[in-house]
């Protein structure tokens, strides 16, 4: 059993979540990714949530977010501000399937990176460009973050509590979205290449595949020139339709009952048979009339109920429930564990870094799996391996190009992030809570 | 002339509501020919507000209207012996079969993989379920919040003292159709290949839990359990009202802006302070930054800010209501509204293409379909039934 995308070959400049997150999974199912990075221009990523909070010694070998977002990737350095870098970036060009890049229009102009530059070079090239507005158009060269186009896309316009501001993802939500379709648009691409033998270039704009997701705004605007409230975690058919509060600090359920026999069940195991004879909430149209005392009520009842405990009673009854689940709750579900969701991968161990459990992927192919897990590259760890074996180059021809600087392997301007001790982060609520004995908690339950 | 990209892959959908249909929309809409199966009474997503003027007819939910473009609608009722033959018939003659059903439901109607490969070899079929095929939670019931507590998004999703809030509508349901998408077509490209078929679980679940940060390897990392954060966090990218709306006044620093650079735009001198000239110092002085940020923009028009920190490279956000999507002059720039007409709605702008691919385009090649609109020409035409025999299935309700 090989992995579907075998042979696939992907160069990878990119940064942050948008195109690192997308290529990731293309690994993950058998790509060739090779991973472009600067050694002037040190990726986020790599500098901030490092292990253990530690900037000490090669810092930039142990960032949290650089290892999720980049598995199974070989990484190399170029620099690209000097002819002989941006060179063998064509050199490679010309020898791989697919492009993909998530800079700032300008940026890909300046440095003659553009599909009709790059087609000359690999005619069936598949180039992917994921940006905050798309390639072209008057915002095109508005750098963006996930937040801003989770805003410019209308989403956040309706996420909130009843009555208060627009409440937006703690995480670069976008990414995620805009990732998702990448992974879609590399797929049909390659699919065209397949039949016809055709490259082509994709525009991914982050905007426009999250405003893709919110038909049901948006049609409403556009059919009926209606703009809705923000609704909180009320529904506009179900209720109750919430989020309640748990025994214990900051515990939380998630109920949503849709039909009348998911009404009755849910009042039996709240121990509440009165609620099921009361009027108001007799039938789904009441419920939903009433809605905003039902959750007034169901909140006291639920508060002094264990959050796992009640949901596997709800669940049992057959209604929907789910424990508002905390990182390390996600971390040791069950039923993750159960399907392999977690794969463990073990770093290189100059890392100081122990192995450790990462997300894996939401789709399993029965027949193709996806590829065993290997820890994303260290700075510049395949520089010679890319230069020698693709692109022929010798051992002297690597020296010079580290003599010069145009390879390396380390950040020419080291600039870690120091967090805050985790004390401190709690007192400033950034963090609910830590654990010390965390390590020997992960080693027992996700042995290497 | 180009081909679409999917052209000629064939796709038996027999998915509902909306994970499923967003699943083989980005399918159709690519150039699949996609043969959606419905109900007798038609998928529940007919039923589905928001509705054209607010008149409540399966033909009129905008939420199904969006989500089924460039789809063929036959009618079946797999509860009969002959809807299950006539869907047999239907996998015959599919690459690809996608179905969003509980994991026990396909298996109950004699359709599991097994029994489905033997009539098509090398057949994918992709289910997207709440949970996935396998597990203790396998058959547990789920809404979009369920999906969002259960894929740890929702924790860290709100207001620092209140309960945990969501993305408005349908995020986690919209986020594993586009997965399956692309993993149905992973394993297509294999099929291509080799001619070898498969199965593709694909998790709602594991949708969310997939595309978060800073939360699992939090704890992993540091022993942490991240929580919603308060709102004076020293975190630049925060929402922050304006006089007429909210913006998002990130600067992009490090990525070569300094804080002298964005304290000159703001013009903002108390800013121009060792308290927050760094990111661990903003990380410290979190509370009193966040107070004179707030201070500053809630006197200033959104769209002023927006472009202005633009002009000087900054990478400001601006929230837009869905009137100013609308109207937002870059996704007019790409035509991303596009007309459909439909026999029911007449013509209305829809969003688009979630991408643009330059020689295989996003097309609108047909609106969504009505209720068995082409069980003539499928089941009738394609499959050979004469006239007779589909009356006859009509009187049997089974079409």
């Amino acid at each position: 059993m090989s992995a579907p995308l075998e042979g696939v070959r992907i160069i990878e400049m990119g940064q942050l979540i948008a195109i690192p997150f997308a290529m990731k999974m293309l690994a993950d199912m058998g790509a060739q990714v090779i991973r472009l990075e600067s050694t002037g221009r040190l990726e986020s990523y790599r500098g901030d949530s490092v292990y253990q909070n530690d900037i000490s010694g090669e810092f930039w070998n142990k960032g949290a977010n650089f290892y999720e977002q980049n598995r199974n990737k070989l990484g190399i350095t170029l620099d690209l501000s000097k002819p002989e870098g941006l060179a063998i970036l064509k050199e490679l060009i010309a020898v791989t399937d697919v492009f993909s890049e998530n800079f700032t229009p300008r940026v890909i102009k300046n440095f003659g990176l553009e599909y009709e530059d790059l087609k000359k070079i690999k005619p069936d090239l598949i180039m992917v460009s994921s940006t905050g507005y798309g390639f072209y158009g008057p915002w095109a060269n508005y750098g963006a973050t996930g937040p801003a186009t989770e805003g410019a896309a209308g989403l956040a316009y309706q996420t909130g509590y009843i009555g208060g501001s627009p409440v937006m993802a703690e995480i670069p939500y976008t990414d995620y979205t805009s990732g998702e379709h990448t992974v879609f648009a590399v797929m049909a691409a390659l699919m065209h290449r397949l039949n016809t033998g055709q490259g082509q270039f994709i525009d991914i704009s982050q905007t426009q595949a999250t405003s893709s997701t919110i038909p049901e705004v948006l049609m409403d605007f556009s059919a009926n020139g209606r703009t809705g409230q923000r609704m909180g975690n009320q529904d506009v058919a179900m209720s109750p339709h919430g989020c309640y509060p748990c025994l214990g600090n900051d515990r939380w359920i998630t109920i949503a009952v849709a039909t009348d026999a998911e009404w009755q069940a849910c009042c039996r195991v709240l121990g509440q048979d009165e609620w099921a004879a009361d009027a108001r909430f007799e039938d789904s149209l009441s419920r939903w009339q009433n809605r905003n005392e039902l959750d007034a009520l169901i909140g006291p009842v639920t508060s002094p109920r264990e959050a796992h405990e009640l949901m596997r009673a709800l669940q049992n009854a057959g209604v929907a429930a789910g424990v508002v689940l905390d990182s390390k709750d996600l971390l040791f579900d069950p039923h993750l564990k159960e399907r392999d969701f977690y794969e463990v991968i073990t770093h290189h161990d100059s890392t100081g870094i122990p192995p450790l459990p990462y997300a894996g992927r939401p789709w399993k192919l029965s027949n193709t799996p996806a590829v065993k897990g290997k820890p994303a590259p260290m700075m510049g760890e395949h520089n010679v391996f890319v230069l020698s074996e693709l692109l022929g180059k010798t051992t002297e021809e690597i020296a010079a190009l580290e003599e010069s600087g145009i390879i390396g392997y380390g950040p020419t301007i080291p600039r870690p992030v120091q967090r805050p001790p985790l004390d401190e982060q709690v007192r400033q609520g950034r963090m609910q809570r830590y654990e010390t004995d965390f390590e020997e908690q992960v080693r027992k339950a996700f042995p290497a | 002339m180009n081909q679409r990209a999917l052209e000629g892959v064939k796709v038996l959908d027999l998915t509902h509501h909306i994970t499923g249909p967003y699943c083989t929309k980005l399918l159709a809409d690519f150039g699949a020919e996609v043969v959606k199966v419905e109900r007798p009474g038609g998928d529940p997503a007919r039923r589905m507000a928001p509705f054209y003027h607010d008149e409540v007819d399966p033909e009129k939910s905008l939420l199904f209207a969006y989500l089924n473009t460039n789809k063929q609608s036959v009618t079946l009722n797999l509860k009969t012996e002959k809807g299950i033959q006539v869907l047999k018939s239907l996998v015959a003659e599919s690459d690809v079969l996608v179905e969003n059903f509980a994991p026990r439901v396909m298996p109950s109607l004699g359709l599991d993989f097994e029994t489905l490969q033997k009539i098509k070899p090398g057949l994918v079929m992709t289910s997207i379920s709440n949970f996935g095929q396998t597990g203790p939670y396998r058959d547990y019931k789920a809404a979009d919040i369920v999906e969002y507590a259960m894929g740890g998004l929702m924790y860290i999703f709100g207001a620092y003292d209140r309960e945990p809030v969501k993305h408005a509508f349908n995020q986690a349901q919209f986020k594993a159709g586009t997965d399956a998408a692309a993993a149905t077509l992973m394993a297509t490209y294999h099929q291509r290949l080799t001619g070898e078929g498969q199965q593709v679980d694909v998790s709602i679940q594991e949708a969310v839990a997939t595309g978060l940060r800073d939360v699992v390897n939090n704890y992993t990392y540091s022993g942490a359990v991240r929580r919603r954060q308060p709102n004076h966090s020293g975190d630049l990218s925060r929402i922050r009202a304006s006089a007429d709306g909210h913006l998002l006044p990130n600067p992009g620093l490090g990525a070569g802006f300094s804080w002298d650079s964005l304290v000159e735009f703001l013009g903002l001198p108390e800013l121009d302070d060792e308290k927050f000239n760094t990111p661990s110092a903003r990380l410290v002085n979190a509370e009193e930054l966040g107070r004179i940020l707030d201070d500053h923009f809630i006197k200033q028009n959104k769209y002023d800010v927006f472009y202005a920190s633009h002009e000087k490279r900054f990478i400001f956000g601006v929230v837009q209501s869905p009137e100013e999507v609308m109207a937002d002059p870059q996704f007019k720039a790409r035509n991303y509204f596009v007309d459909i007409d439909h026999p029911a709605l007449g013509t209305l702008k829809y969003p688009g293409a979630p991408f643009e691919m330059s020689t295989t385009p996003w097309e609108a090649r047909s609106a969504a379909p009505t209720l068995g609109q082409h069980n003539q020409k499928v089941i009738g035409e394609q499959l050979g039934h004469s006239p007779e025999q589909l009356s006859q299935m009509r009187a049997n309700q089974i079409i």
